[in-house]
């Protein structure tokens, strides 16, 4: 089985560049028509947060055209960037979105069991795992003890040395490492919010952020570094479940050159 | 056009039907469905469809002067269980108390079918709807998609002349309710079983059915393709069901309909007309050769596409895509060319 991240998509009203640059609508098309032509075909896409720009209805029918066109189930959950109910009003379809309070919920059917996580704070840049949603965290965990989980959530529960971003972190992450390290089934939590690939061994489990598919916060590991965006290659993450392990790969967005074969057509390697 | 094949011809005619309350849920309704066809009943809540589908099980009888038959054979006296057919609700309706292989196994079990035949037939359906692996499980411990193919095999598993579906994917969630849909249409084509299935979702009729019956209000609107339905709706309620229809009220005059964005050639009738067209009918030109203007509200970036969103052509805002990715700013003055031949008459003066 394979599973396709898209992250901070930052879709803007139609016609509008976002920070007056990047043409966040066109790329999330280019990586919705990337996933549908990947061969094997993603499973299923996982949509982890700052779907919009500024939370705004239009940029949510902007964003829901756009996501309507992949051609497998995608599921989202929200980023500080987002507003729940503007997002709830344009996904109204999406039945596993609880129709009030956070937008968690556990995606039951596929190989691996796959619980969203809502890490907002209305208003606020920060993530937060308050005692709420540990707590059912908790309950949807020990439910099923031993099938084999993801977690997905918006805000990463470490620290990145990219220092303005893990201002905004997610805050109580300890209570949720501690809770995570009690339950093994648990091979890996997906976040975004960070726009890089980064990967950190976590409380006995793999966590790790996967890109943006338009802007890259600037690598900035310098004490007080800049806030700043680049417009590096755009890539996505895909997780590979061989049914024991969940494997990452990056998949780079347009075209490059290749394949080119390593061996001609006696098997010798070539020249 | 779906190949007749042995499969059972139902015929309804002249079957209607009045609850002891008094509510009048159908009128007269006259409706062939040929052996192997896939036939949707679709319609809002309330239009006549799930009681048609029970009166073809046998959950209900038509008022008297009805007459049902399966194939040349009048069921209409006959009772559900001597009618041999399968349905798959809603509501799963399986038995919790039971495992997988017991729920598909009931319907034979019942019909006192051979030990080594019936499991036979339960390897058989637990295969074909990939859930082997599931076989010994509660029906409690499964997933509402895991549970809807459970019934569907049990449904299937007394192999019944006729496969009755009532909204069966309607509690899934929408990305479940996609990857069924393709699995039941293959297996009805599969089976070759005719089929009838009841929905409100326009998307699924036009995917399974090889012919749509559209219900409103106890009638039947209109019987087609999917291709029919969608590009020749015979009116207005039709139309508006099966996909994006723009609306244009204005009034006509000697062959010209005028709405406040324009003048279109229009043969109907003089007076006040309301007429529908597709998005897909329209396209943007320079004003000049535009037979509607109006003012942009907002464009949607599609990709290979714009939707845009137009004000001021008629009341109902005009909603077009057009090719390519032009900005258009909001407010801006937009010309569009519909089509006149393949506008469609919604309301005239004449009608009301």
């Amino acid at each position: 089985m394979l599973i396709a991240q898209i992250t901070d998509t930052h879709i803007k009203s139609p016609g509008r560049l976002s920070y007056g640059k990047v043409d966040t609508c066109l790329y999330l098309w280019q990586c919705v028509n990337h996933i549908n032509a990947l061969l094997p075909r993603p499973d299923v896409v996982l949509v982890t947060g700052d779907i919009t720009d500024f939370g705004r209805q239009e940029e949510y029918v902007q964003a829901g055209l756009l996501f309507e066109q992949l051609a497998m189930p995608y599921f989202l959950i929200p980023g500080n960037h987002d507003l729940s109910d503007e997002m709830r009003v344009e996904f109204n379809d999406h039945s596993y979105m609880p129709s009030h309070g956070f937008i968690q919920y556990v995606i039951e059917d596929f190989p691996i069991r796959m619980i969203g996580l809502d890490t907002t704070v209305s208003g606020q840049p920060y993530g937060l795992m308050c005692k709420e949603r540990l707590n059912w965290l908790e309950k949807q965990l020990m439910s099923q003890p031993n099938k084999p989980t993801l977690l997905f959530m918006h805000h990463p529960p470490f620290k990145t040395g990219i220092e303005h971003m893990d201002v905004q972190n997610c805050r109580n992450a300890d209570a949720l490492g501690r809770l995570v390290e009690h339950h093994p089934q648990i091979k890996y939590v997906l976040c975004g919010h960070v726009h890089r690939q980064i990967e950190i061994a976590w409380h006995g489990t793999l966590c790790a952020i996967g890109p943006s598919p338009a802007h890259a916060v600037a690598l900035d590991l310098s004490p007080k570094g800049d806030s700043a965006f680049r417009l590096e290659p755009r890539a996505i993450k895909l997780l590979y479940w061989n049914g024991t392990d969940l494997i990452g790969h990056l998949s780079f967005i347009g075209g490059y050159e290749g394949p080119y074969p390593f061996f001609d057509n006696d098997g010798l390697l070539i020249e | 056009m779906i190949q007749e094949t042995n499969a059972t011809k139902i015929r309804l005619v002249n079957c209607s039907k009045t609850f002891e309350d008094g509510t009048h849920a159908l009128n007269p309704i006259n409706l062939e469905i040929k052996g192997g066809e896939t036939v949707v009943l679709l319609g809002p809540s309330g239009c006549g469809k799930t009681t048609t589908l029970r009166m073809i099980a046998g959950l209900e009888s038509p008022d008297a002067g009805g007459q049902i038959f399966f194939g040349d054979e009048d069921v209409t006296q006959k009772p559900i269980e001597q009618r041999n057919v399968g349905m798959v609700f809603q509501s799963y309706a399986l038995f919790p108390n039971m495992s997988v292989r017991q729920n598909i196994a009931y319907g034979m079990k019942i019909r006192k079918t051979p030990k080594n035949k019936l499991d036979h037939r339960v390897d058989e359906m637990l295969n074909m709807m990939r859930i082997d692996e599931l076989q010994h499980r509660m029906i409690d411990q499964l997933s509402g998609g895991q549970r809807q193919r459970v019934a569907l095999a049990r449904a299937i598993a007394t192999r019944p002349r006729v496969l009755l579906l009532d909204e069966p994917l309607t509690a899934l969630d929408a990305f479940l309710r996609e990857n069924l849909r393709v699995e039941i249409d293959q297996l009805l084509r599969q089976l070759g079983i005719t089929a009838v299935y009841v929905t409100h979702d326009q998307g699924e009729a036009m995917a399974l059915g090889d012919r749509i019956v559209v219900m409103d209000h106890g009638d039947v609107a209109q019987v087609g393709t999917p291709r029919d339905i969608y590009f020749k709706p015979c009116n207005a309620f039709v139309a508006d069901f099966i996909g994006t229809v723009n609306r244009l009220s204005g009034l006509v005059a000697d062959g010209w309909l005028t709405v406040t964005g324009g003048t279109l050639s229009f043969a109907g009738k003089n007076g006040k007309a309301e007429v529908l067209f597709r998005p897909e009918e329209a396209r943007v030109c320079p004003i000049s050769e535009a037979n509607l203007v109006g003012n942009v509200e907002t464009s949607y970036f599609l990709g290979d596409r714009t939707k845009i969103l137009i004000k001021n052509i008629s009341d109902d805002l005009i909603i077009i895509e057009t090719s390519g990715r032009e900005q258009y700013e909001k407010g801006e003055s937009i010309g569009i060319f519909v089509q006149s031949e393949n506008l469609i008459l919604a309301h005239s003066q004449g009608d009301n």
